[in-house]
C-alpha cells in the first residue's frame, strides 16, 4: 500500500506547469483568506474551498470545464446567498464575503495567465480587507509574508515558456519589495489626509464588539470583567490623577424597568459645571468600538469642539455619523472636583425619581424607612453604603442569576454581586427615597506602563457607580463598590477579587515580574505602532513635517513634496537598473584588445565586425605602415593568447599579458 | 470595425516609427530612448484596484490598508522599470535564413544577445504574420528566435518592420519597439508540376574539357565531398572499411544537362522561371550535374548544392527587362 502511494506521488516540480500555477494561485488566495477567518460566515469559506477542490480535480483528472451558462447561474446564486445572509452588499463585512465568493466562482472559469492574475489581484484585495478589520501589529509579518508570496506567484504565472525557480522569484520580487519600500513610505507619509470618512457606511448589526452597551442588566459588567481586551489608552501630559479618582465616564443611563437600566429617549437641558482644583491634559486612544463614545475622565473640560459633543449628562460624544471605527486619539482636558450648578431641570428630576411600579417593592419600602430613620440625604446615603459595608454583602465576578425584581432578589436573598448589581440596588434605593439619582457605567482604573508612560484600560475595568443629584452640591458620585470592596477603587479588580478567593484568568501572567515586564514591553511596541502608524493622521503629519522644517503640512507643500518623491524614486530606479544591467566585465586579454581597438578607431580606423585581429591589423597597416613594429607585435602576442596551443585560463602568461599592455599603452596614433 | 481600425493604427504607428528611427544596423543594441511602455489591460485593471483600495482605505481612515495600497502602486512602479530594462541594451542579430520556394513561408532569424550581468526574460518577437514562443535569455547568453513571412512571389523577400515585446515581470506593462532591420530572405520560384520532360543530356565527348570527369572509365577512388552523388559511392570499399570513397570515371564522355530558358518558347517568363526551377530540382535529386542558361545568365554545368543554390538564385532574382536591356 504504502509502495503505492509512493509511486504515484510526483514531486511538485514535476507537475505539468498549468496544475502548478493553480495550486500557487489557489494557496495564495487561501493564505489571505485566513485572516478572515473570524469573522467571515462559514458557508463562505466552505463555497471557496469547494471550488478550488473541483478546480484542481479538473486540472488533475483532466475533467471538462463547467458549462458557462452553469457557472453564471453559480455565480448569480452565490451573490443573491450573500445579498440575502447580509441584507446588504455595502459595508466591509458584505464586501469581504463578497470578494471570497467571487474569487471562489472565479477559480471555476480560470483557464488563461489573464484569469489567474485576476485571482492574485482578487486576493491582494482580500489582504487588503483584513487590514480593516485588524490593524495589530502582530498581524503585520503574516500580511507582509502573504503580499510577498502573492507577488511571487503573479510573477511566475507570466512566466509562459521556462518555469521559473521559486528561489529566483523570491530573490527578483524581494529586491523589487525592497525598492518599492522607501517610496511607499514618503507616500504614505506625505499623502494628504481626508478628515473622517466620505462614504459612511453603517456597521451591520450584531456585529460583535466586546464593550460597554447602552443599557445594563445584572451579569453585563462581570462578563466583560473576563475579557483583557484594550479599550483605550491614556496618556497625561502632567501628573497621574490618583487611582481612586480614575474614574472614566461612559453611558448614563436613567431608565429602569425593575432589572435593566438604559438611556432616555429623552434629552435633556445641559446645566452649567463649575470646576475647581487642578485639571488633567491627556491624550486618549480609544480602540474601535463602533459607538460614539469617548471614555474622558470624569468630568471633560475641554475636548476637541469639532470632533465631539459634551451630553446634559456630562458624557462625551462623537458626531452623530462618526462612531469609534478605527483607533482615534482625542486632545481632552478634565477635572476630577467640580460641581453641576443650578436648578435640575424638571424633566430630569422626573425621570431620575422615577420606578416602575409595582417592582422591588420590600426595597422601596426599606429605603422609605431608612429615609425617615437618617433624617438627611446625606445620612440616607451613608447608612446605605454602611448597609453593604457592615452586613453579609459580598464582591464577587460571579453572581448568582437574579429574579424579574432584581433589586429585591439581591439585597434580601443573594448578597452577592458585582459593580452593576450594587450600583443598580442603591440608584433604585435612593429613588425610591426621593432623592434623584442615575447609574453611570465606564470604566474605573488602569494599569500604569511605565516604559511607554500610558494608563493602558483593559475591558474588564469595566465598571459601573451611581450620581445623586444632593440640591447645592449638585450631581454627586456615589460608588457602593467602594463600600464593599475598596480595594477595586484603589487597587484594581484583580486585588478586590483576591482577597475573596478568586481569581482573572491570566492573573498568573501578570504575577510573573518577567512576564509583566515582557508584557508592558510588547504593549509599549504595540503603543508605539498604534500612535505613530495606525492612528498616523493629519496632526502627525504636520507635527513631522515641522519637525523635518519643510513646512507646515498644508496641501500645495505635501503635494510638491509627492511630486519630488516621484521625480526622485524615478531617477534613482533609472540610474540603479542601468548599473543592474550593464555589460559582464571582459576578461583582461579582451579587455587590452578592445582598447586598441578603441584607440585605432578613434582615428578613424574602426575594426569592422567581420575582422578577426590578423585582417583588421593588416588592413590598419595599408594606412599607416608606421605602426607595424607595435601592432605587428601586439598582434602576435593576442593571436597567441587567444588561439595559441596554450589553453587561455588558470595558466595565463603574465609577462606576456603585461607586454601586450604596455604596447597598446604605448601606441601613439 | 474595431479590430480593422486597430490594425490600420498599427500599420500606421510602425510606418511612423520607420520613419522616426531608420533602417537599423544589423548587430543592433536596443536604446532605452526607443523602447515605448504602456500599462496592459491587466495594468489597467491593476490601477482601478489599487484605486478602489486607495477609496477604501481613506473612507475607514485605516492606515495599514492605506499602506498596503501605496506599497503595491510602488511596486507596479517599480515593475514599469524593470519591464523597459529588461529590453533596454538587448542586442539583436540577423542569423542566416534559409531561401524558400515561393507559396512557402519563409522563415528569418533573429538572434537575441544578453550581455548584461543579469537575465532577461519573457522576451516576444512577432510581425504582422508570426508570434515566436517568449524566450529567456541568460546572462551572456543567446538565443535565436524564428519570424514567418509568407513568401507569394519569387525574388528577395524583405523582413518588414517587427516589434520586440515584453510584459516581465507581472504582466502590468508592456515594453516593446518597432525595429526595421534591413533582412531579406532568397525566394525561388516555385517548381512547377513535373510533366515536362528535361532536355536530353548533353555529351561532351573525350574528354575535351576536363579529363578527369568522365562516365565511362573507372579511373579509381577519391574520399567522399558532400554533393557527390550517393549512386558512385564506392560501397564495397566502405564495406572493407575504407572509408567513404567515390568512384572516379575517366575518359570519354561527361553527361550533363543544359537547362535553357530559349528551350521553352511559348511560355510566359514566370512559367519558364519555374519550369526551369522544376528541372534544376529533378537534376539535382537525381545527382546530375546540370547548368543553367538565361537571357544574360550563364551558369556551367555542375554537380552539388552549391551549384543548385547557384541555379536557383538566378532564377530567384532573374530579371527579364535588365536581361533585355
Amino acid at each position: 500500500m504504502a509502495e503505492v502511494r509512493a509511486l504515484r506521488w510526483i514531486p511538485t516540480t514535476q507537475w505539468p506547469p498549468t496544475l502548478q500555477r493553480l495550486v500557487w494561485v489557489i494557496a495564495g488566495l487561501a493564505l489571505s483568506v485566513v485572516p478572515h477567518v473570524p469573522h467571515i460566515k462559514a458557508w463562505i469559506l466552505v463555497l471557496a474551498a469547494g471550488a478550488a477542490a473541483l478546480r484542481i480535480a479538473i486540472e488533475v483528472k483532466q475533467w471538462q470545464m463547467l458549462a458557462k451558462w452553469l457557472r453564471s447561474v453559480l455565480a448569480f446564486v452565490a451573490l443573491l446567498a450573500v445579498l440575502l445572509d447580509y441584507r446588504t452588499l455595502n459595508g466591509i463585512d458584505a464586501g469581504t464575503a463578497l470578494l471570497i465568493v467571487m474569487a471562489g466562482m472565479k477559480l471555476l472559469e480560470t483557464r488563461s495567465v489573464r484569469d489567474l492574475t485576476v485571482i492574485v489581484f482578487l486576493s491582494y484585495f482580500a489582504l487588503f480587507a483584513a487590514f480593516l478589520y485588524n490593524q495589530s501589529l502582530l498581524r503585520l509579518p503574516y500580511m507582509l509574508v502573504t503580499a510577498w508570496l502573492l507577488t511571487v506567484t503573479l510573477m511566475r504565472i507570466h512566466q509562459t515558456t521556462t518555469s521559473m525557480s521559486i528561489r529566483e522569484a523570491l530573490g527578483i520580487t524581494g529586491r523589487m519589495f525592497a525598492q518599492s519600500l522607501p517610496l511607499a513610505i514618503l507616500l504614505f507619509l506625505l499623502f494628504p489626509r481626508l478628515p473622517g470618512q466620505f462614504w459612511s457606511v453603517v456597521p451591520a448589526r450584531g456585529e460583535a464588539v466586546t464593550g460597554l452597551s447602552d443599557e445594563m442588566s445584572p451579569g453585563d459588567v462581570s462578563d466583560l470583567s473576563i475579557s483583557t481586551a484594550l479599550a483605550f489608552r491614556a496618556k497625561f501630559i502632567g501628573p497621574l490623577p490618583p487611582p481612586r479618582e480614575r474614574y472614566w465616564r461612559g453611558p448614563v443611563l436613567h431608565d429602569f424597568d425593575g432589572r435593566t437600566w438604559r438611556q432616555p429617549r429623552t434629552l435633556f437641558v445641559a446645566q452649567e459645571v463649575v470646576t475647581s482644583g487642578a485639571t488633567y491634559e491627556y491624550d486618549l486612544m480609544i480602540e474601535p468600538h463602533q459607538r460614539r463614545w469617548v471614555f474622558a475622565l470624569d468630568v471633560p473640560t475641554n475636548w476637541p469642539k469639532r470632533r465631539a459633543a459634551r451630553s446634559s449628562d456630562l458624557q462625551l460624544l462623537t458626531g452623530f455619523e462618526r462612531p469609534v471605527s478605527t483607533l482615534t486619539t482625542f486632545r481632552l482636558e478634565s477635572a476630577t472636583s467640580y460641581t453641576v450648578n443650578g436648578p435640575l431641570p424638571n424633566l430630569m428630576r422626573a425621570t431620575d425619581t422615577r420606578l416602575p411600579g409595582g417592582r422591588n417593592e420590600r426595597s422601596i419600602l426599606l429605603a422609605r424607612e431608612m429615609r425617615e430613620r437618617a433624617g438627611s440625604d446625606e445620612a440616607f446615603i451613608a447608612a446605605v453604603l454602611a448597609k453593604f459595608r457592615d452586613e453579609e454583602y459580598f464582591y464577587t465576578l460571579e453572581p448568582p442569576r437574579l429574579k424579574l425584581d432584581s433589586v429585591d432578589d439581591f439585597l434580601f436573598n443573594t448578597r452577592r454581586g458585582f459593580c452593576e448589581h450594587f450600583a443598580s440596588a442603591f440608584t433604585m434605593l435612593a429613588r425610591a427615597a426621593g432623592i434623584p439619582a442615575r447609574v453611570v457605567t465606564g470604566y474605573q482604573g488602569g494599569e500604569f506602563n511605565p516604559i511607554s508612560g500610558y494608563l493602558l484600560i483593559r475591558q474588564s475595568d469595566a465598571h459601573a457607580w451611581s450620581e445623586v443629584w444632593l440640591g447645592e452640591r449638585g450631581w454627586v458620585r456615589v460608588d457602593p463598590t467602594a463600600a464593599v470592596a475598596p480595594e477595586r477603587i484603589e487597587r484594581g479588580i484583580e486585588a478586590a477579587l483576591t482577597e475573596g478567593g478568586e481569581s482573572l484568568p491570566g492573573t498568573f501572567l501578570r504575577n510573573s515580574a518577567l512576564l509583566t515586564r515582557l508584557r508592558l514591553a510588547w504593549d509599549a511596541a504595540n503603543t508605539f505602532w498604534n500612535n505613530q502608524v495606525v492612528a498616523f493622521g493629519e496632526e502627525q503629519q504636520r507635527w513631522l513635517l515641522e519637525r523635518l522644517n519643510i513646512g507646515d503640512g498644508d496641501w500645495q507643500e505635501l503635494g510638491v513634496g509627492l511630486v519630488l518623491t516621484l521625480v526622485a524614486f524615478f531617477a534613482l530606479m533609472s540610474v540603479y537598473l542601468a548599473w543592474r544591467f550593464r555589460p559582464r566585465a571582459l576578461d583582461p586579454l579582451a579587455q587590452i584588445y578592445e582598447q586598441m581597438c578603441r584607440k585605432l578607431a578613434r582615428h578613424g580606423l574602426p575594426r569592422a565586425p567581420h575582422e578577426g585581429p590578423t585582417d583588421y591589423v593588416t588592413r590598419v597597416l595599408q594606412t599607416r605602415p608606421e605602426l607595424a613594429q607595435q601592432l605587428v607585435e601586439a598582434r602576435k602576442i593576442y593571436v597567441a593568447l587567444r588561439y595559441g596551443p596554450r589553453s587561455w585560463g588558470p595558466q595565463l602568461n603574465r609577462s606576456e599579458l603585461s607586454r601586450l599592455k604596455f604596447i597598446v599603452n604605448q601606441l601613439k596614433v | 470595425m474595431l479590430s480593422r481600425l486597430l490594425s490600420a493604427l498599427r500599420r500606421r504607428t510602425r510606418v511612423w516609427a520607420r520613419k522616426r528611427h531608420g533602417i537599423d544596423s544589423d548587430p543592433l543594441t536596443l536604446s532605452p530612448r526607443r523602447i515605448y511602455i504602456v500599462p496592459s489591460g491587466l495594468g489597467i485593471a491593476f490601477t482601478l484596484m489599487l484605486f478602489a483600495m486607495f477609496l477604501g482605505a481613506m473612507n475607514y481612515s485605516n492606515n495599514l490598508a492605506l499602506g498596503l495600497t501605496f506599497m503595491l502602486g510602488a511596486l507596479a512602479l517599480t515593475a514599469m522599470h524593470y519591464c523597459h530594462r529588461n529590453l533596454a541594451g538587448l542586442q539583436l542579430r540577423s542569423a542566416a535564413s534559409e531561401p524558400v520556394f515561393a507559396g512557402q513561408t519563409a522563415r528569418f532569424r533573429i538572434a537575441l544577445e544578453n550581455d548584461a550581468k543579469v537575465a532577461r526574460y519573457e522576451l516576444v518577437i512577432a510581425n504582422e504574420h508570426s508570434v515566436a514562443q517568449p524566450a529567456r535569455v541568460e546572462s551572456g547568453g543567446r538565443v535565436v528566435l524564428d519570424l514567418d513571412v509568407p513568401a507569394p512571389q519569387r525574388g528577395l523577400l524583405a523582413l518588414d518592420s517587427f516589434e520586440i515585446s515584453t510584459r516581465h515581470p507581472f504582466g502590468l506593462f508592456r515594453a516593446w519597439a518597432y525595429l526595421n532591420i534591413d533582412l531579406r530572405c532568397v525566394v525561388y520560384p516555385k517548381p512547377s508540376p513535373r510533366g515536362l520532360p528535361p532536355p536530353p543530356l548533353e555529351t561532351d565527348t573525350g574528354g575535351a574539357q576536363d579529363t578527369t570527369r568522365g562516365d565511362e572509365d573507372f579511373a579509381g577512388l577519391r574520399a567522399f565531398h558532400p554533393g557527390d552523388s550517393p549512386r558512385r559511392i564506392a560501397w564495397k570499399a566502405y564495406a572493407r572499411e575504407q572509408g567513404l570513397q567515390v568512384k572516379v570515371y575517366a575518359g570519354t564522355a561527361v553527361t550533363s544537362h543544359s537547362f535553357d530558358w530559349d528551350a521553352l518558347p511559348g511560355l510566359g517568363t514566370e512559367a519558364r522561371l519555374s519550369q526551369l526551377c522544376r528541372w534544376v530540382e529533378d537534376a539535382y535529386a537525381a545527382g546530375r550535374a546540370f547548368g543553367l542558361r538565361l537571357p544574360g545568365v550563364e551558369i556551367a554545368p555542375n554537380v552539388g548544392p552549391g551549384q543548385r543554390q547557384r541555379c536557383l538564385t538566378a532564377l530567384a532574382l532573374f530579371d527579364e527587362k535588365a536581361a533585355h536591356g
